[in-house]
């Protein structure tokens, strides 16, 4: 394919920008895809759904953004391609957690429904807020709730997990590794001293200065 | 058979094995003149072009989290697999044997921790300290100077510390510690527990024009720099340099062929390409398959001067099989560890301190309940985020959702420090693997049935670790996130998970209680040696890699000083 053709497809990289992204990423990344990648290329972006359907994919898709918003340091949970991550993972654990997961999306409907007589995504925030603020919350649930506060916590679990190692997630911790380092410096003295003030206020009678054991 | 092909050249050494075992002897006896064929079931491995270093998790499918054909991330230099299409294992009813097998070149020394313990004197003589199990037929004396060749030629860090049992080597400087494993040992020397600098074959020098680590954290996914030891970047150039080596991949052994005086003649294998047999001819013969992989070979190797299978007259053969014990599962929440400044915690890639077994003297005025010990490694930090981060901490980051909860997550990462422990197993009848003569593999040799128990020596020692983990933590300031009880046995592996077989062909002093001589040679076919962690008597709580380089180098030597005085 020529550099005019991808154009006409109106994709906006070039020829030698995927051959870069493809040294770069593990070809077997490539293989969910299919070589088709590299004969007719897709806009960047474009998922297939494997595990949900549409209308449950845009439920994930609400639910992602109350669980991790946006905030100033860093976008919101469909921003970083939780749902679709959410989507595939389902796909490849199987049926049990699949099952529960979208068990939790129905709950969530035939709740909304009955309260507010439409589907979640429907509901106003306040309304949604409602809902969440039921099975969001271990310990302050009602006992009656206990099956949704468990769904609602692999939910959580997933969609931080699947944030957090996000791109955007890894530079939001931020974590600053997966890079060479010329000199392995320990551990830096301002971390030290943030903890031996923690360890202080804590009064453990433990301080990283001691002597080490010998 | 027409199908048949005889290679015309005999080979001083064919070598069954690229990884530790093989590696080394294909180094030690090149190097000493003879040429030597090496088979390797798996693909050639080029360390400096595949290794996966330094990509990120959410580069690879499912944020890099483990599948059946990988180790433990994506990008684990591991070819092989807990299973192989096409290559199946069978377990006995009531065992629960996990087997990784390795199918590259240089086998698992590509993904190893590279945490490398010497074994100390008690270590090989634990029948003489407790009466329980085997003492080897070599002392570590017998072993000291092959281990110091072996530091020296790899490279491995560490401090001298002079404890009970845990030799000191000819080591680099260890790297400084984590924050969090400075906390950790503050903790420790509260207890009374030894937390000293880790020992692993890391170069934190240069060493015969390899680099330094870089510290990227990332040794299962084999070092690009060769920084780290594994046998494709440490022993097989050097050999391969000598002229001396063949090197053939794709080829699955299948029986040692042998002479009417039933001594080795070669190796029949089948090349994995056109599914065809080829037979090689060698005048010795080194088995470094991996353990288990070695004894089917020796049980698949029947013949009329060797009915039970080769070197198996004593029925020893896939007997006494030992894994490592380990504790995994108990994790701690550090709240001192919160909103920390950030910092890069990756350093070279597992723990910088460990805890050696400190428990010896206790032991011997019998005042444990268990025999034997295991030393402590730990794991925590800003490590690389994964599918899985903060996964069941709800507790800690705030639960809930919404700007709260990803503050919360911000603000607890790198707070949790995990223990394992890592431990030794006294050999029992009870485990071992056989042939199940009624399959084969798609290479038609027949399969491996397991059989595999844990006793209450190393239940209690599981149970004794978890009470250590917790009483750590609580010192430490920490909040125990969560341990395993009685009832999941405290977290003890399933046996093989921790990819430390060794023992299915042991050594030994008398031919009837064993396989191999204190050299390493079948007691039963005098140019037969075997080089990978098979000949373990015990497995002590050291992990092996560093003891199957040292044996192999000494068995090697061995070799060599043989065939100079025309005994073999």
């Amino acid at each position: 394919m020529t550099e005019d053709q991808i154009k006409q497809r109106g994709i906006k990289f070039k020829r030698r920008d995927i051959l870069k992204a493809m040294t770069v990423m593990p070809t077997a990344a490539l293989i969910p895809l299919g070589l088709k990648t590299v004969a007719e290329p897709e806009p960047v972006g474009v998922y297939h759904r494997k595990a949900l359907t549409e209308h449950e994919f845009e439920t994930i898709k609400f639910l992602s953004d109350l669980i991790i918003p946006a905030d100033e340091r860093s976008g919101s949970a469909s921003q970083a391609g939780v749902p679709e991550f959410i989507d595939d993972w389902l796909d490849f654990k199987g049926d049990e957690l699949r099952a529960d997961i979208r068990g939790g999306l129905t709950w969530l409907d035939v709740e909304c429904n009955q309260r507010f007589g439409k589907d979640f995504v429907r509901c106003s925030t306040t309304e949604q807020k409602k809902i969440l603020n039921r099975i969001a919350y271990p310990d302050k649930a009602s006992a009656m709730d206990s099956s949704y506060v468990a769904f609602f916590n692999k939910l959580r679990d997933l969609v931080v997990g699947g944030f957090f190692s996000s791109e955007m997630g890894v530079k939001d911790l931020p974590y600053l590794g997966n890079r060479v380092v010329a000199d392995w410096e320990g551990c830096p003295s301002n971390v030290m001293m943030k903890i031996e003030e923690n360890l202080k206020a804590q009064g453990l009678g433990i301080s990283l200065a001691a002597p080490k054991e010998t | 058979m027409a199908q048949i092909r005889k290679s015309p050249k005999t080979y001083d050494a064919i070598i069954v094995g690229s990884g530790a075992g093989g590696g080394m002897a294909a180094y030690v006896l090149t190097k000493a003149g003879a040429k030597c064929l090496m088979l390797e079931a798996g693909g050639w491995y080029d360390t400096a072009k595949q290794s996966k270093m330094l990509q990120w998790n959410y580069q690879a499918p499912h944020r890099g989290v483990s599948a059946p054909n990988t180790l433990r991330n994506y990008f684990d230099a591991a070819v092989g697999g807990w299973q192989i299409s096409g290559e199946p294992y069978f377990n006995a009813p009531g065992t629960d044997w996990k087997w990784f097998r390795s199918r590259m070149l240089g086998g698992r020394t590509n993904h190893w921790g590279r945490i490398a313990l010497r074994m100390g004197p008690y270590d090989f003589k634990p029948y003489s300290c407790d009466g329980k199990g085997f003492d080897w037929p070599i002392t570590y004396e017998d072993l000291a100077p092959y281990y110091d060749k072996t530091e020296e030629l790899i490279g491995v860090f560490g401090s001298v510390e002079n404890i009970v049992n845990a030799p000191d080597g000819k080591f680099m400087p260890p790297p400084k510690p984590r924050c969090y494993e400075l906390l950790v040992q503050q903790a420790c020397r509260k207890l009374g527990i030894p937390c000293i600098p880790s020992r692993y074959s890391i170069l934190t020098r240069p060493l015969n024009g390899r680099p330094p680590c870089h510290y990227c954290g990332q040794c299962h996914r084999s070092c690009a720099t060769s920084s780290n030891f594994s046998s494709p970047t440490v022993l097989l150039p050097p050999a391969l340099k000598t002229g001396k080596l063949e090197i053939r991949c794709d080829t699955m052994a299948r029986e040692v062929l042998v002479g009417r005086d039933g001594a080795a003649t070669g190796i029949s294998y089948i090349d994995k390409k056109t599914r065809k047999e080829i037979q090689v001819r060698g005048k010795i013969v080194i088995l470094a398959a991996s353990t288990c992989e070695t004894a089917r070979l020796l049980l698949n190797s029947r013949s009329p001067q060797h009915p039970d299978g080769l070197a198996n007259s004593s029925g020893v053969v896939g007997r006494y099989l030992m894994d490592t014990v380990g504790t995994t599962g108990s994790v701690g929440f550090f709240p001192v560890l919160m909103n920390l400044p950030p910092h890069n915690d990756d350093g070279n890639g597992e723990f910088h301190l460990y805890m050696p077994w400190w428990n010896y003297e206790k032991q011997f005025r019998h005042q444990m309940p268990f025999s034997r010990g295991y030393h402590i490694q730990m794991g925590g930090g800003r490590k690389m985020p994964g599918a899985t981060i903060f996964a069941n901490s709800q507790r800690y980051s705030g639960g809930g959702y919404g700007l709260e909860l990803k503050r919360g997550c911000r603000k607890v990462y790198g707070a949790f420090i995990s223990f394992s422990g890592v431990g030794e197993m006294i050999p029992n009848d009870h485990s071992y693997c056989e042939i199940n003569k009624d399959i084969v593999d798609e290479w038609g040799i027949p399969v491996l049935k397991f059989h595999f128990q844990w006793t209450q020596d190393e239940i209690l020692q599981a149970r004794h670790a978890v009470e250590t983990f917790r009483e750590i933590i609580e010192t430490a300031g920490g909040e125990v996130v969560r341990t395993p009880r009685a009832e999941e046995n405290w977290g003890i592996t399933r046996g093989g998970e921790m990819i430390h077989e060794v023992g299915a062909t042991r050594m030994g002093s008398d031919p009837r209680t064993s396989v191999l001589n204190l050299n390493c040679q079948a007691w039963d076919c005098k140019n037969l040696f075997v080089t990978d962690g098979g000949p373990f008597v015990s497995n002590s709580d050291k992990n092996p890699t560093l003891t199957i380089l040292a044996l192999a180098w000494r068995t090697s030597e061995h070799i060599r000083d043989e065939v100079m005085k025309r005994n073999i």
